[in-house]
């Protein structure tokens, strides 16, 4: 029989082996009674010959060598059973450990899928991405010429490309779908080393201008739109309105190469501009829009990759940089250096805005994961107390106390176990979630198309594993240890075990209130950075308005007919039932992302300085609510045939006027752009976002500039959903084949919050978690402390003590509790606040009202925790509780 | 009952006795203590405290096999039997048990010699 057999057939064993020594004891009685004894003679002399019969029995149990099995299976059942008995305990330890367990597991897999997780493909372990650098600024992006450039040096790169993410509308005008695309350079697939799971992927043949576009599908679109058809390839999609034969699928599990971007299709970049017109083709020198993916060249490290790119990458920006730049301009274009980065992971956008935030939120969770712990190792504290008299009597009859430790051990590894099972339950629906909320928000207007995977791999399994075990260790090992300390004379007596149980009870109220503390402050500088987020004087006011925004260039593609259709657009929604005012805008502010160039002023350059500019209609700034300071607004007599005027704000006035009357003066966008005289000045107002001051800004006519796409601002009298209904009905039919994007100007306000708010969020979380536990936890030790000291109380109280006394004794030991943890958690939080330095808003992360206000919320917790206790204690019956046993 | 002293076998011995008796036939544990007893002429006497942790031992380690059959006495009992890999590792280990006491008789004898 082998170890497993003799593991399972045990009761077989057992019986067999039961037979095997009755039999030998009943041949012993036999042979003494053949010679001569009586029956109950030969019975007596078998027995003492024969020994113990248990004795030998275990013995033979021993040597199967599944002892430490059984013994464990022995512990398991002895713990559940004593489990069963405190259902309250057993479920309040599993909902603690499940919810700090649950938490660290979803936020882990967010973080490991966009920051750990390697691409899957073959080539992942070479792969590395360049960074630009401008004075210390990183940007991943380059242009179609730089990329190729860059690809054509073989002798640094055994293959490169260029990545670009976009939407496409798949589908017949009245059902547009959205499709996560991915425009890609020839040497996409070869860099991966992907091979195709269907048909053929895209080659160098597909990069070429004029080439016809073709498309791959990835396999989970595939599956998800097609229906996993296999006589897919060589059939054709309908995309942008055109038909794009399909030529193959990228093997099962390949989501696309950028993290946080779905790819549902990849096409050559060229092809791009055959379906987009409008978007440029993305092949020019001044779009820089591509992530780079490569392959060192063979026996290349990295260092040695680096230096040799130093010297190529030189002379390729004096090849790629546009010629009509100014001076300043191009020396700044020509100073960029690159770097050469691990890309096992892939590029992603999203990455580096989110890096802090998951970094952050992990220690949040980790926190509170450690909180959890402590809170249920005090109630195993608590239990051990309660159970002395049992285990004193274990070790009484012979238990040794490796065997205690171990069961107690057990035990502790069974509630983790527990609540890991529910706690990976419930990081299996929050991670999707939390992964949807973060990617979504982040990724702005291509949310429809965002999506991260985060699909638990093996370093989620080995990492809940890992916590399990750690957990079990973490609160199991000092009350199992505590508790095996309990001598068998405590028989008689539990009054020392209770004694010692309130010092190391209380020592880990300590660690959960400095833990908590930690937490509150980080929610307490978040809620009010998001505060002082919403109430910074942004010069503007949302109002009750209503943004849309369109493409129109599949419509009118010159400049004077993008014009012609944005006056008429203007009028027709000025027409509309409930519009009180409506302009266009080519930025809305906090839309994310807006227009900067170095500016002529009075003919001088700004040089370094960047001027932020934006194109507008008349009554923009009445209707977003930016005050008209001194001059006047554009008006629609502004346009082409009028001399071009701008209108600026207080900071380019403090910033490039010098003194002096700013109006009357001349400013020009680039040397394209005709001069302009500043005839308006309006309030600062904020840009791209709210936690830059505002930058100096220029406004021009939208009349007097290139024609472009605008998006509509309109101030609305009544509901904005059906504004929205109304505007969509009356200038979709416009815009063919191009969906309107509707939403609130408040909407988009707070879509800009959403770090500061996901911050806020998730710190007001487990800061209130962390804080419930900790209260319950110290309610927990001053009930057991008021119950286990009833008699000492009662005695007080029958020599006088007055019953606030009494009151104010147990508060008392409560709030040092609490004070000694408040002391231990300063420097913890101080130090912890480093960490969210860049975070926080309008405030430092030392803000003194905040701390204060944290330790006061604390300190009421501990009384609101301990005054039940303390009342129970201050209204003890003196002669009933000194006859409490 | 025999007079004679008896001695306490050797670590590991009593693995090697067993083997050597179940050599010959297979037996149930009640005869194998019996065997051992006449074949030592009284000397070697194993209680059941021994002599069945080693039985099992032995079963588990794949030198014994075990099958019930039933016996003289009517009832089924629990038959040993040398397996292949038993009898290799008996003639082994046996081989080595004479270097040994061979050896250690050599040195008590030199020992007598130069004590005479």
């Amino acid at each position: 029989m082998t170890w497993l057999q003799r593991l399972v057939h045990r009761n077989r064993l057992e019986d067999q082996l039961d037979a095997e020594l009755r039999d030998h004891f009943d041949r012993l009685v036999d042979d003494y009674r053949r010679a001569g004894v009586s029956d109950a003679e030969a019975r007596r002399r078998a027995r003492l010959e024969f020994g113990g019969l248990d004795q030998v029995k275990e013995a033979c149990r021993d040597e199967r060598g599944t002892r430490w099995v059984e013994d464990a299976i022995q512990d398991v059942r002895y713990g559940i059973r004593g489990f069963r008995k405190t259902p309250g305990f057993t479920i309040v330890a599993i909902i603690t450990l499940a919810l700090g367990i649950g938490a660290n597991l979803a936020i882990f897999n967010v973080l490991d899928a966009l920051l750990l997780r390697p691409l899957p493909v073959p080539n992942a372990p070479q792969l590395v991405t360049l960074t630009r650098w401008i004075e210390n600024n990183p940007s991943p992006s380059f242009s179609y010429p730089q990329i190729q450039a860059l690809a054509a040096r073989t002798d640094l790169f055994a293959s490169l490309c260029g990545i670009g993410t976009g939407t496409m509308f798949s589908g017949p005008p009245d059902n547009l779908e959205p499709v996560g695309a991915a425009f890609v350079s020839g040497k996409y697939f070869e860099t991966l080393g992907l091979a195709p799971f269907m048909g053929r992927l895209l080659s160098a043949g597909d990069d070429q201008p004029g080439a016809a576009p073709v498309v791959v599908l990835a396999h989970s679109y595939w599956v998800r739109r097609f229906a996993g058809d296999p006589s897919i390839v060589g059939r054709t999609m309908l995309l942008e309105g055109q038909q794009v034969p399909i030529v193959g699928v990228t093997p099962p599990g390949f989501e696309g190469a950028t993290i946080g971007q779905r790819t549902d299709i990849t096409m050559a970049i060229p092809a791009q501009g055959t379906l987009q017109p409008e978007e440029d083709g993305g092949t020019s020198a001044d779009q820089r829009w591509l992530l780079v993916v490569a392959v060192p060249a063979p026996a290349l490290s990295r260092d040695q990759l680096q230096a040799r790119l130093d010297v190529a990458w030189r002379q390729l920006l004096e090849a790629t940089t546009p010629t009509r730049l100014s001076a300043e301009a191009r020396r700044r274009a020509l100073s960029m250096t690159l770097s050469v980065d691990n890309g096992t992971n892939g590029p992603s956008r999203l990455r580096e805005p989110l890096r802090m935030p998951l970094a952050v939120a992990y220690a949040l969770v980790t926190l509170v994961l450690l909180i959890a712990c402590v809170n249920v190792a005090n109630l195993l504290l608590a239990r051990g107390a309660a159970r002395a008299r049992e285990i004193a009597m274990r070790l009484a009859i012979g238990a040794g106390r490796a065997r205690i430790i171990r069961q107690l051990l057990v035990e502790s590894a069974l509630l983790a176990a527990a609540g890991t099972a529910v706690g990976v339950w419930i990081a299996w629906a929050g991670s999707d979630a939390i992964a949807d909320v973060i990617i979504a928000r982040a990724a702005g207007p291509d949310a429809s198309v965002a999506a991260l995977a985060v699909a638990p791999n093996a370093r989620v399994f080995a990492i809940t594993v890992l916590i399990a075990v750690a957990t079990t260790l973490i609160f199991g090992i000092v009350p199992a240890w505590r508790s095996s300390m309990t001598a068998p004379g405590m028989l008689a007596n539990s009054g020392r075990v209770a004694e010692s149980h309130g010092r190391l009870a209380a020592a880990l109220i300590v660690a959960q209130v400095s833990l908590s503390l930690v937490l509150v402050i980080g929610a307490g500088l978040f809620t009010r950075t998001l505060y002082n987020l919403r109430t910074v004087d942004r010069g503007f006011t949302p109002g009750n308005v209503l943004l849309a925004s369109f493409d129109p260039r599949r419509t009118a593609t010159s400049s004077p007919e993008l014009q012609a259709f944005n006056q008429s657009v203007l009028r027709t929604v000025e027409t509309l039932p409930g519009v009180g005012a409506v302009a266009v805008a080519a930025v809305t502010p906090l839309q994310g992302g807006g227009m900067s160039t170095p500016m002529t002023v009075n003919g001088v350059s700004t040089g370094l300085a960047e001027v932020y500019f934006n194109i507008i209609s008349p009554r923009f700034f009445e209707i977003v609510g930016t005050r008209l300071l001194a001059g006047r607004d554009f008006t629609d007599a502004d346009d082409a045939a009028a001399p071009a005027v701008a209108v600026v704000n207080e900071t380019f006035v403090r910033l490039h006027m010098a003194g002096g009357e700013p109006l009357g003066q001349r400013v020009r966008i680039s040397p394209q752009s005709p001069e302009m005289q500043i005839v308006g000045i309006v309030q600062d107002a904020v840009y791209e976002t709210l936690r830059v001051a505002p930058p100096a800004t220029v406004y021009a006519s939208y009349l007097q500039t290139r024609g472009r796409p605008m998006n509509l601002v309109i101030d609305a009298s009544g509901p904005l959903t059906e504004m929205a209904a109304t505007v969509r009905t009356a200038i979709q039919p416009k815009v063919p084949a191009t969906p309107m994007r509707i939403r609130s100007f408040a909407a988009q306000i707070e879509n800009s919050l959403f770090q500061a708010r996901l911050m806020r969020s998730l710190t007001s979380v487990f800061g209130g978690l962390a804080l419930l536990l900790a209260a319950v936890g110290l309610y927990g030790l001053m009930s057991y402390m008021v119950v286990t000291r009833t008699r000492e109380i009662g005695v007080r109280l029958a020599l006088g003590a007055r019953p606030t006394r009494v009151l104010g004794m147990v508060l008392g030991s409560a709030l040092r509790m609490v004070a000694i943890g408040i002391i231990v958690g300063l420097p913890l939080a101080l130090l912890s606040s480093r960490l969210i330095a860049g975070m926080v808003f309008g405030l430092t992360p030392t803000d003194l009202p905040t701390i204060g206000a944290a330790v006061a919320l604390l300190a009421l917790v501990g009384i609101a925790a301990a005054a039940l206790p303390a009342r129970r204690a201050a209204t003890l019956d003196p002669v009933r509780a000194i006859h409490v046993e | 009952m025999s007079a004679r002293p008896k001695s306490d076998l050797p670590q590991g011995t009593l693995d090697l006795l067993v083997l050597q008796v179940l050599a010959l036939e297979p037996l149930h544990g009640y005869a194998i203590a019996q065997r051992l007893k006449q074949m030592s002429r009284d000397v070697v006497q194993v209680t059941q405290g021994t002599l069945y942790p080693a039985l099992h031992r032995l079963e588990n380690r794949g030198f014994l096999a075990a099958e019930w059959k039933a016996s003289d006495t009517g009832r089924e009992a629990k038959f040993y039997r040398l397996t292949r890999k038993g009898r290799t590792y008996l003639e082994a280990e046996a081989a080595s048990w004479e270097r040994l006491t061979g050896a250690i008789a050599a040195i008590l004898n030199a020992a007598k010699g130069e004590a005479s």
